[in-house]
């Protein structure tokens, strides 16, 4: 009986090593797993369509209030090219110019509007080389 | 038991590991939400555009634009400012203007009074400018301000004062 007991225990103390750093392992890897799907979450989230819909009309906005006739400005959207591929958007309708509004749309149900002050006639087209670019033409001042 | 506390079993399934992350996950989503949700301002640049096309258009290399002011007189067109400034204020986003300029010309012998004034847009945002000449409000328009030296054709001397306000709370701040 007394030997059964010291076989048993000689036994349950060589598993522990064994339990021990596999335990560690599967700690260590759900630790990292958990780190992964955060860093994927915010990830995503700083690439949203929202965000880049919204940052793209701003700044575009900003390059024509702060741009003067006959200027063609190039501006790379990588990023959006890809979402706008990836959500089935042609590229030509990515951004739109409508009087003094500016929309980016890089989803089927969503887009960004927003204006700008300068009176001047603006026109915006995907440029065939490189293809992630987007060019931004001012053709000139509009009179009434 | 204290031995299988310590060990990774006691951390893998323990009560408090799965708190810690879940108030670790609620924390950053929490954060990413806030930074995320919030718009971005572009509303001082843009004010600080429209104060330099104002300046660019009032006067150019030193000289303050014949349609304002020509010979020391004040030319009869100063309504059609926007016109010549090529600025539109309205758009068919907003119900009511959101910008709002105002330019004032002062000659040197009196800086308290301006000699001639041009204004344009909607003035009920150069309250908000007033109002935070000390301390800045988020959800009320950004103002901006600039003044320079410019002499007219017959070199009388002016200094002039752009005042510009935006305001597009909707679109730059969360309401």
């Amino acid at each position: 009986m007394k030997n059964r007991t010291n076989r048993k225990l000689t036994l349950f103390q060589k598993n522990r090593r064994g339990n021990i750093l596999i335990e560690n392992v599967i700690f260590i890897i759900l630790n990292v797993v958990f780190l992964a799907i955060l860093a994927g979450f915010i990830y995503k989230q700083g690439n949203g369509v929202t965000v880049l819909e919204q940052s793209y009309a701003k700044n575009i906005a900003l390059l024509i209030d702060s741009a003067k006739p006959i200027t063609e400005m190039t501006l790379s959207m990588e990023d959006a090219f890809k979402l706008a591929k990836k959500n089935k958007i042609p590229n030509e309708e990515i951004v739109t110019i409508n009087g003094n509004i500016v929309t980016v749309k890089l989803s089927s149900d969503s887009g960004y509007q927003y204006s700008f002050f300068n009176n001047v006639d603006a026109t915006a087209y995907p440029d065939i080389f490189p293809k992630e670019n987007y060019i931004i033409k001012i053709n000139g001042y509009i009179y009434e | 038991m204290n031995k299988l506390n310590k060990s990774g079993a006691g951390k893998v399934f323990s009560v408090y590991w799965f708190a810690m992350i879940l108030i670790i996950a609620g924390g950053v989503f929490a954060m990413v939400y806030l930074f995320y949700g919030t718009p971005f301002d572009v509303r001082e640049l843009e004010a600080h555009v429209l104060t330099n096309k104002i300046a660019d258009c009032v006067s150019y290399s030193g000289k303050i634009n014949s349609n304002l002011i020509s010979n020391g007189i004040i030319s009869e067109n100063k309504e059609l400012f926007m016109e010549n400034c090529h600025l539109t204020f309205s758009s068919i986003e907003w119900e009511e203007e959101q910008y709002y300029a105002e330019v004032d010309f002062y000659k040197l012998e009196n800086l308290d009074n301006p000699f001639f004034s041009v204004t344009a847009g909607n003035s009920n945002w150069l309250s908000d400018c007033e109002i935070q000449e000390n301390k800045e409000y988020k959800k009320l328009a950004k103002c901006n301000e600039g003044n320079f030296y410019s002499v007219d054709d017959a070199n009388n001397q002016y200094i002039i004062k752009i005042l510009t306000a935006v305001r597009k709370s909707e679109k730059n701040v969360k309401i």
